[in-house]
């Protein structure tokens, strides 16, 4: 029983960390209708960047991490300005191409710079202090990524209800002409959308990489996320929540009782079985298509 | 863009005599090509080749019937792993395992296909990567297909021939990629290809008209896997040597670039995508003997950035390639082809 | 309209023949010039002039597996050392070394365009078993001599060849030793494993079962982990139940950090014991941020136990073997890039490579691929930075002629990233893989 409750708990921590990246893809996916494949190297390049600032120049927490965000931030930005914004007349899959391609570039560029070595980030809290509640366990770095994806969830949520932007943001996704002609700037509302899932994901993986840093780490929680935000329906932020953590439960759950090779297929498999009955996810509104 | 006047001149194979001299010249090039050249190209046309297989099939699905896969990756290794123990385990002669193998991924691509008919878009995508990773998930398990540590393809012999070389292979290859480009085509220009042309524009209004849309997308996937496992079988004997880890989500997605940097809804889109993508594939390792630029970059890696890890170029080089393309031809390498043709065929105006 | 394309295709047929027989006549040129060209070129060994010596090499430079990149660049060095010094009877050691990123069809491509474009006399090292089993054949078809395949498969030597020479220690051999430590001297009584999914993890399982089964045991929990895996927590909860009191590492260096770093968290601390694809312990120290401290690791190499002693500690930093400081003073301090990490993966390059320049010595001037063949089976008892390799001439049934070097020691990470010999070289049983 002990064990039961052990794999939910660990279940919720990892799906924290896809939940963000889950929330970064889905933001994107609302603004330019596009799977976002390059999620996870959006993230990796301030990650490293911050790993340059505390080791090689030694700045302090406070400053580095910051100004991670900051330039998370502006990357993502640059990224929708440049290259997504000149595609001309593209169609859905084009874009993916593209962003297949941005992420090639970012990851190599990572490579190229860094070298290939995997590294200890330095980081405030140690990742291998964990809190005991009677028998089960939950690492120090797990219980703040799940606070912070909270956090982050409470912030989203109040920024799209009340500040303008965030409604502006709304508005862009729901009827892009309507929001046009309301005097509404599309192009910097969906930069900004660009911007703010950098952000997130820079988040997350500046928590996953106080573990390991790699140049390779964020391709399985972006994968992991992706399917998450698949399950929880891809127009909806709380359903990308709540698939990347159903994502991580039924991954513990079945490795733990099951078979653990197998739990990456497992998760697919009730993700599909899923999809087959709420084929937008569960928690997104189907849109009808009319002919 | 060329009109056409009845029926008989949509469907048929050449549409002028131009197009008949310059697939002579083709064919005939293809033809003496691996007694000119050198071994290592004759390698690089057949892993050409087998991608153009692949990327062809996927692109029946992808380009023409309007899904997504990325998936794929799973066919090919299905098409691999069943050629090579069908000739080992059941005895089968090659030119019969073969297309059995592709018509076992054909099967699988039918199952697939099933809860394809509810989904779309990015929950097909998942559905798909799902079942890639799946396939060689179990692959690794079964002890006959030689768990994790792969298989060997066994020696090759067609009737009295006794392939061993590049050459060989490349006699082999070449023939069937040009036959499954050609059934491609022919089923693009019959009642199953338009059929998929109507579920990709508009399927509620296909089914309206009696399109039946279990059929055909099921059947869309069955034929696309039929060749990745065709491209498959292929692929294990190119190879030599097959393990689970090499058909990985990577190949899926590779696949699909391929088929989307060539173009969609054509059958020459496909070749061109394979071709160029599989080259630079093989190629770019050689970017740092090129003589200027090569000198230049590795100037910049020494005093910018790690010299070790300077064949990371390869990374950003395709991926800028990629980015190119996209941007500037949405609709991919044909894309770029047929704005050729009409700019000169309206030319001076 | 028909009639206008006729007429072009009248003139393109004109065109077309004078074009076709331009093309034949450039065609049947090559030809020509192809065969001729073949003809004088048959009689020198390839790879082999009166000033050089082409050697070929492979290994991920970019990719997942690209911290194994530095084998090559580590063999690299070591033969600009080896040319700076005079070369080998005055022919300068040409190094192509190319990146596949682990993937078999680069490999074979790039393989078969060196040795096609420029001919290698000898390929080296090579990092991957998949990567390697790929080129296997087309080496051997041309009797192209390759050393040392920088994996611990026993494919190398089931069947033994004449032309592929083995150094690398079965990974079998150690988890037989580490079992044998584990059981014998340290007195576990559960001892799991965590395998990765590939060849390197199973023969692991495979050494460790049948190690056990001598003393009647048998392994508490077998948890296999995929490449991708990240999170470990499931694979640590299993050992926790098990009650493992040493668990074997036969994964990579990335997932013994995060299973020693979950561990942890969990406050779960058995005793970890690695194979010797971790013994790169300043690195293991850095990224598991010193937990690594207190593990016991088998090692194949980079220092002799008879010379530090029993008990001793040795930095790799700061060697005190006379070749392996010869070589970091020489060979990296001089010709290894700026941000080239000095480590046991930059050694290895090098150690893999020295029974070959031994070998390579020994033939003299008249170089010829038999001729280090022939040179190679001699070599007996040969110790470089590496234990004892030993071949013998070529029987086909005797993989032991081919497989170099079968011995290995342990050692344990000490909390200042240095190592601690606990043991002499252990000479490892070889099993054949039952089919």
């Amino acid at each position: 029983m002990i064990d039961f409750f052990q794999m939910i708990l660990s279940g919720i921590a990892v799906g924290s960390s896809y939940a963000l990246m889950g929330l970064g893809m889905v933001l994107i996916y609302k603004a330019s209708e596009v799977p976002n494949f390059v999620q996870g190297e959006m993230a990796l390049l301030p990650v490293f960047i911050a790993y340059m600032l505390l080791s090689s120049y030694g700045l302090p927490y406070y400053v580095a991490f910051p100004l991670t965000l900051i330039f998370a931030l502006f990357l993502g930005c640059f990224l929708e300005f440049a290259v997504l914004r000149r595609a001309k007349e593209p169609n859905i899959l084009g874009l993916i191409i593209i962003t297949i391609g941005m992420e090639m570039l970012l990851l190599g560029f990572v490579s190229w710079k860094f070298g290939a070595d995997q590294r200890a980030m330095p980081f405030p809290i140690s990742t291998y202090d964990s809190i005991i509640i009677g028998d089960i366990y939950i690492s120090t770095i797990d219980m703040l990524t799940l606070v912070v994806a909270l956090i982050i969830m409470l912030i989203l949520f109040l920024f799209f209800r009340y500040s303008k932007i965030g409604v502006a943001m709304k508005a862009t996704q729901q009827n892009e002409t309507a929001a046009a002609l309301m005097g509404i700037k599309t192009h910097r509302v969906r930069m900004i959308t660009w911007g703010i899932s950098s952000l997130v994901g820079c988040v997350a993986g500046l928590l996953l990489s106080a573990v390991l840093t790699e140049p390779y780490m964020m391709w399985d929680p972006m994968l992991k996320g992706f399917a998450g935000a698949v399950v929880g329906g891809m127009t909806s932020l709380p359903g990308a929540v709540f698939g990347a953590y159903i994502v991580g439960v039924v991954e513990h759950l079945f490795g733990g009782y099951v078979s653990i090779e197998f739990k990456s297929v497992v998760a697919f498999a009730i993700i599909v079985l899923v999809l087959c009955i709420k084929p937008s996810g569960l928690f997104a509104r189907h849109y009808v298509k009319k002919v | 863009m060329d009109m056409k006047r009845n029926y008989y001149e949509d469907v048929q194979l050449f549409t002028s005599g131009v197009i008949v001299f310059w697939l002579s010249v083709l064919v005939i090039g293809l033809a003496i090509f691996p007694f000119v050249a050198k071994n290592y190209y004759v390698y690089v046309a057949n892993y050409m080749a087998i991608n153009v297989i692949v990327v062809i099939g996927l692109n029946l699905l992808v380009g023409y019937t309007g899904q997504i896969s990325l998936g794929h990756a799973g066919f090919f290794a299905i098409g691999a792993y069943g050629t090579i123990v069908l000739m080992t385990k059941a005895h089968f002669p090659f030119l019969l395992a073969l297309p059995v193998a592709g018509l076992i991924a054909a099967g699988f691509g039918f199952l697939l296909g099933l809860p394809a008919l509810r989904l779309e878009g990015p929950y097909l995508a998942i559905a798909t990567l799902g079942f890639g990773i799946t396939t060689t998930q179990i692959i690794g398990k079964i002890k006959a297909f030689g768990e994790r540590q792969g298989l060997h393809a066994p020696e090759l012999t067609i009737g009295t021939w006794h392939l061993n070389t590049d050459r060989d292979f490349y006699l082999l290859l070449i023939p069937i990629t040009l036959l499954l480009a050609v059934f491609a085509r022919n089923i693009v220009k019959t009642k199953v290809g338009r059929a998929f042309i109507s579920i990709r524009d508009a399927d509620i209004a296909a089914e309206t008209m009696g399109v039946n849309l279990t059929l055909y997308k099921t059947l869309a996937f069955a034929v696309s896997a039929f060749y990745a496992g065709i491209g498959g079988g292929l692929y294990a004997f190119v190879l030599r040597f097959i393990e689970p880890e090499l058909f990985s989500l990577f190949m899926s997605v590779m696949f699909l670039t391929m088929a989307v940097v060539g173009g969609l809804g054509s059958i020459l889109g496909p070749i061109a995508g394979a071709c160029l993508l599989a080259w630079l594939d093989l190629q770019l390792r050689n970017i740092l003997s090129i003589p200027y630029i090569g000198e230049w970059l590795e100037a910049l890696s020494k005093s910018y950035f790690s010299i070790t890890g300077v064949s990371n170029i390869q990374l950003i080089v395709f991926g800028f390639i990629l980015i190119m393309i996209m941007l500037f031809e949405p609709l991919g390498i044909y894309g770029i082809w047929i704005r050729t043709k009409k700019y000169w065929k309206t030319w001076p105006f | 309209m028909n009639s206008v394309f006729k007429n072009q295709t009248q003139n393109n047929k004109g065109k077309r023949r004078r074009s076709m027989k331009k093309i034949f006549l450039s065609v049947f040129t090559v030809l020509a010039v192809t065969v001729f060209g073949l003809a004088f070129n048959a009689t020198a060994e390839e790879g082999v002039t009166d000033t050089e010596i082409h050697i070929g090499q492979w290994g991920p430079q970019t990719g997942p597996a690209a911290p194994w990149g530095a084998v090559a660049r580590g063999t690299d060095a070591y033969f600009k050392m080896i040319n700076a010094e005079g070369g080998i009877h005055g022919r300068k050691l040409v190094h192509h070394y190319f990146d596949d990123a682990y993937n078999p069809a680069k490999t074979v491509a790039g393989v078969k365009q060196l040795q096609e474009d420029i001919g290698m006399f000898a390929w080296v090292s090579g990092v991957g078993t998949a990567c390697g089993l790929a080129v296997k054949d087309y080496l051997i078809e041309r009797k192209i001599p390759w050393l040392s395949p920088s994996a611990g498969s026993r494919h190398w030597i089931e069947p033994p060849n004449k032309y592929i020479f083995n150094i690398y220690p079965l990974y079998l051999g150690d988890a037989q030793i580490l079992c044998q430590y584990a059981v014998k001297k340290l007195g576990f009584k559960r001892i799991a494993i965590a395998f990765q999914n590939d060849d390197y993890g199973k023969q692991g399982l495979e050494g460790a079962t049948k190690q056990l089964a001598k003393y009647k045991m048998k392994l508490v929990e077998e948890v296999p982990i995929n490449v991708a895996d990240t999170d470990l927590k499931p694979h640590i909860m299993k050992f926790r139940k098990a009650e493992a009191e040493a668990i074997l590492l036969f994964v990579g260096p990335g997932h013994v950090a995060r299973l020693i770093g979950t561990g942890k968290a969990m406050e779960f601390e058995p005793q970890w014991m690695t194979s010797t694809t971790c013994g790169d312990v300043p690195l293991m120290m850095a990224i598991t941020k010193g937990l690594y401290a207190g593990t016991i690791l088998a090692s194949f190499g980079m220092l002799n136990p008879k010379q530090v002693g029993i008990g001793n500690v040795e930095d790799i930093n700061n060697p005190s073997h006379p070749l392996l400081k010869k070589y970091h003073e020489k060979a990296f301090k001089q010709f290894a890039a700026k941000e080239e990490r000095w480590g046991l993966t930059f050694a290895a390059g090098i150690a893999y490579t020295e029974p070959f320049i031994e070998a390579l010595k020994r033939v003299g001037k008249n170089l010829t691929r038999e001729k280090l063949v022939a040179e190679m089976e001699k070599i007996r008892n040969f110790q470089g930075i590496m234990g004892h390799v030993s071949y013998a001439p070529f029987k086909p049934k005797d993989p032991l002629c081919r497989i170099g070097q079968q011995e290995i020691f342990i050692s344990q990470a000490t909390p200042d990233a240095k190592l601690k010999v606990l043991t002499d070289w252990i000479k490892t049983e070889f099993i054949p893989s039952s089919k």
